[in-house]
């Protein structure tokens, strides 16, 4: 039975220079504290300090550095690293030259994951994906998946294709964090009789520190697919914003004549964001659903059982 | 929703000078594509009724990553800049004002600049040309006339391929962004901080050099433009005390009479005159003028911008013309004197060849030194393709403006009565006071050299403090102490060795080693090797230009 109290890992591993650190800090909104383009490989881990979905913590490794010794310093921690992962994200770089090596690596860590945390769930990010030209970026996404597929086993592994310049990065994301709560249909129906009572147009549940989707619903066809990323990344914005007057952001309104907005804390997991196309409904009214829903929301969550740890406090 | 977009205001912002170069300063725009615009979305401008679609979602959604982005990193740091194949082209981007209207960027890319190239080859022109210029006829004198006419043919040809070297050192570099880049950094990419430090150095000697030379020439065209004045106020003619032509175009030797030095002035020979002995004590070439001009200048130097200074780049180019009009005009008053003796020096002409032909190449080493701002004075050029035509046309006009002054006031040299070893360091030396033309010229090329100075001075204190202390102006201590050494090396030269042929011939064989042989060549070379086309010739021939640049500096001494 695995403790419940004890913080679990999410591993985001890959080679030197595959784009962890870019990906890490545009998913959890940190400052590139240096410059990327490092040298040499990580050899220490780099821990996010940040609540992710319950009791995760980040971890950030390079895997496969030029470097004997790095290698050695990798076997040698091999069980502190791979013990209690809830989660291991994949980075493949799509223009690696060394695909063998790479697969390697991937192999030695799936062989970790099995002995130290075999419940884990696997992720594969094939990056970079822009460099490759359009036409020909389904072909190679399907072969690399198929190679993943057939290496992994008996592990399964999800893939993505991703890139920082498209929505793929957070689409990919989003999808893994989807797939990690373990309730996500009662969620959503509950998430739908909620703005059904309060005669929202939309309402969306997003993960605290990421501002990622994990559900949502709306009444009406809404016309900007990319609306979630969108908002998720003005937010980011404000959050780097706010934090640099040693503020942190805690609610929003926005209103005009046509709309009314709300964005604030839900559980302690969550914020929620109600839309209201009616902007008769004073901002009250929504502010006081919204608190009531938020009690409901939490039973939600803690009504769980213990194997599912991830979204207890 | 709040829009906080000033938070420049918080973060502390990095001061980044660019410095490109000695002659010619361009105060260039940073990596543009930081700041690139783009799509304003127009919903945050007009009543949201009325929205058209303008642009894709797609491009919407890219606006607003690229916008997030550019929060999570500092402007310096390039890994979260977007890439152009993700950006939308030129052509399609908009510019939209808060007014309503949209209109559409015009084309630019990453560094290409709006310089045609007639405007590009113009300005390289015009930055190779200094007052190097007033000391090729002695060159030429030094080395002979036929050798000289051949030498400056060869080094013009050989700095030529030098800078062609350099203008190609970054293409060489793949794995690294150089778009920013000056051959100083190339240097250190290759040889580490030696490489920034030396080519620092060799930098910083150029400068000082060209500054010293530039102090002695504004004593003597000061002290020449106040002797002309007085003797134009007291209507005194002063006459054949020196060995001169006696028609209406006078021609002087001022070193003949008092054994080399042409500062002992003619006046005192033949005039009782308290008031012109009292002008005579205050007014000396090589002991008081040096001293006015400290205090005009050294205030000068201690300006933190000198942005001012660069608006008056236009006065080289007029001085030059000028003296191109002035050097036609005395050849075509004074006719050609030429006859050729091959080896054995005559009583009024010199060989055509001689061995102190070093003496022109130290000279034009640094006639044709642009090496370490071609860079930047090519990035603007709007046909990238044609930089290096451009620059092999700029250098062919240099080489003929120098050839033609050189070969002009060598052949028009009176020989006859005057011999050739007359010719000056500074060939305006060779007019007396007394010249209207010449007076105008020295005028000229005064106020040029005073808002030239300044500007070598700011960029002196830029590299030498930059480096050593990481801050360009550190207090007004460190400056004045900076300023005051270099004015002082200026004065002193001019008081005790006020040749600026052998001033320049030094300094320019010092930093061209540095700069035009071995940085360019060794370079080449390492590229080669590392991509492994290296071949024997290409290794003989680099190797012999190096040798070539070392042979060039050594023999300054010896000659």
């Amino acid at each position: 039975m695995p403790n419940t109290a004890m913080k679990k890992k999410v591993l985001l591993m890959g080679k030197s220079g595959s784009g962890k650190t870019s990906m890490r800090s545009i998913i959890f909104a940190n400052y590139i504290a240096r410059d990327t383009r490092r040298l040499g490989a990580t050899i220490d881990v780099e821990h996010s300090h940040v609540r992710f979905l319950g009791n995760l913590v980040l971890n950030l490794w390079d895997c496969g550095g030029q470097d004997t010794f790095m290698e050695n310093y990798f076997t040698s921690q091999r069980d502190n690293i791979f013990r209690n992962v809830e989660v291991l994200i994949y980075v493949f770089d799509v223009e690696s030259r060394e695909l063998e090596k790479d697969m390697h690596y991937y192999q030695s860590c799936l062989e970790a994951i099995l002995q130290n945390s075999p419940d884990a769930k696997i992720f594969c990010l094939v990056h970079k994906m822009d460099l490759v030209q359009e036409d020909q970026r389904d072909l190679i996404f399907k072969e690399r998946e198929e190679d993943l597929r057939r290496l992994s086993r008996p592990l399964e592994c999800a893939c993505f294709r991703t890139s920082i310049w498209d929505e793929t990065l957070y689409k990919a994301w989003s999808s893994i964090v989807y797939q990690l709560i373990p309730n996500v249909q009662q969620l959503e129906m509950n998430l739908r009789n909620f703005a059904q009572i309060i005669e929202a147009d939309e309402v969306l549940l997003f993960e605290r520190a990421t501002f990622l989707v994990i559900s949502h619903y709306q009444c009406r066809e809404q016309r900007d697919v990319h609306r979630f990323e969108k908002i998720s990344n003005i937010i980011k914005q404000f959050k780097l914003s706010c934090s640099k007057l040693a503020a942190s952001f805690q609610s929003m309104e926005v209103r005009n004549s046509n709309f009314a907005a709300f964005i604030d804390i839900f559980t302690s997991n969550t914020y929620v964001m109600v839309v209201m196309s009616d902007p008769s409904i004073p901002s009250a009214a929504t502010l006081i659903n919204i608190r009531n829903a938020r009690k409901h929301f939490e039973k939600l969550e803690r009504v769980d059982g213990p194997k599912h740890s991830l979204l207890m406090r | 929703m709040a829009n906080v977009d000033d938070r420049h205001d918080l973060i502390s912002e990095v001061d980044h000078e660019v410095n490109p170069g000695p002659m010619n300063i361009q105060f260039d725009s940073s990596d543009l594509r930081s700041k690139r615009p783009f799509y304003i979305e127009p919903t945050n401008i007009v009543n949201v009724n009325d929205v058209i679609q303008r642009v894709s979602d797609h491009a919407s959604a890219l606006n607003k990553r690229i916008h997030y982005y550019s929060r999570l990193s500092t402007p310096a740091d390039t890994a979260l800049i977007a890439p152009d194949h993700v950006v939308p082209a030129p052509e399609e981007c908009y510019v939209y004002s808060p007014l309503g209207s949209a209109y559409k960027l015009q084309s630019y890319t990453e560094g290409h600049g709006k310089n045609t190239s007639l405007v590009t080859i113009f300005m390289i022109w015009n930055t190779m040309m200094g007052t190097s210029i007033l000391s090729i006829p002695w060159g030429i004198k030094q080395a002979g006339f036929t050798t000289g006419m051949c030498v400056i043919l060869l080094m013009g040809l050989l700095t030529l391929y030098c800078c062609y070297r350099v203008v190609k050192s970054r293409s060489m570099i793949c794995s690294l962004n150089t778009t920013t880049w000056e051959y100083p950094d190339v240097c250190r990419y290759y040889f580490g901080s030696f490489g920034q430090w030396s080519s620092l150095l060799c930098s910083l000697v150029s400068l000082i050099g060209a500054m010293i030379v530039y102090w002695v020439l504004m004593s003597n065209f000061l002290f020449n433009t106040g002797k002309f004045i007085f003797n134009f106020i007291h209507h005194i003619n002063d006459t054949d005390t020196l060995l001169r032509i006696n028609n209406s175009n006078p021609v002087i030797c001022p070193s003949a009479g008092s054994g080399g030095h042409p500062d002992n002035d003619s006046m005192a020979f033949y005039t009782n005159d308290t008031e012109v002995q009292q002008f005579e004590k205050w007014w000396s070439r090589s002991r008081t003028v040096p001293f006015y001009l400290v205090g005009l200048l050294l205030p000068l130097l201690n300006f933190k911008s000198p942005s001012f200074f660069s608006k008056f780049n236009i006065l080289g180019t007029v001085s030059v013309i000028y003296l191109i009009f002035l050097v036609t005009l005395k050849a075509i008053q004074l006719g050609f004197h030429l006859e050729f003796h091959w080896f054995v020096p005559t009583e009024f002409f010199v060989p055509e060849i001689r061995f102190q032909f070093p003496q022109l190449t130290g000279v034009l080493t640094l006639a044709f030194f642009i090496h370490n701002c071609i860079i930047t004075l090519l990035k603007n050029n709007k046909n990238q393709e044609n930089n290096v035509r451009d620059l092999c046309i700029a250098y062919m006009l240099v080489t003929l403006t120098y050839l033609y002054i050189g070969v002009l006031v060598f052949a028009s040299f009176p020989s006859p009565p005057l011999s050739k070893e007359c010719i000056e360091q500074n060939f305006l030396d060779n007019f007396p006071s007394s010249d209207i033309l010449s007076f105008v010229g020295r005028i000229f090329l005064l106020f040029q050299i005073m808002t030239v100075y300044p500007l070598l001075g700011y960029l002196a204190r830029v590299q030498l403090l930059g480096h050593l202390f990481g801050d360009i102006y550190p207090s007004v201590f460190h400056v004045l102490v900076l300023n005051v050494i270099i004015v002082g090396a200026g004065v002193v030269m001019a008081c005790f060795y006020p040749n600026i042929g052998g001033i320049i011939r030094y300094s320019g064989a010092a930093c061209g080693l540095a700069f035009v042989f071995i940085y360019p060549s060794l370079i080449y070379i390492i590229s080669l090797h590392q991509e492994e086309r290296l071949t024997w010739p290409k290794l003989i021939l680099h190797v012999f230009i190096i040798i070539l640049g070392l042979a060039n500096l050594i023999a300054q001494f010896f000659m």
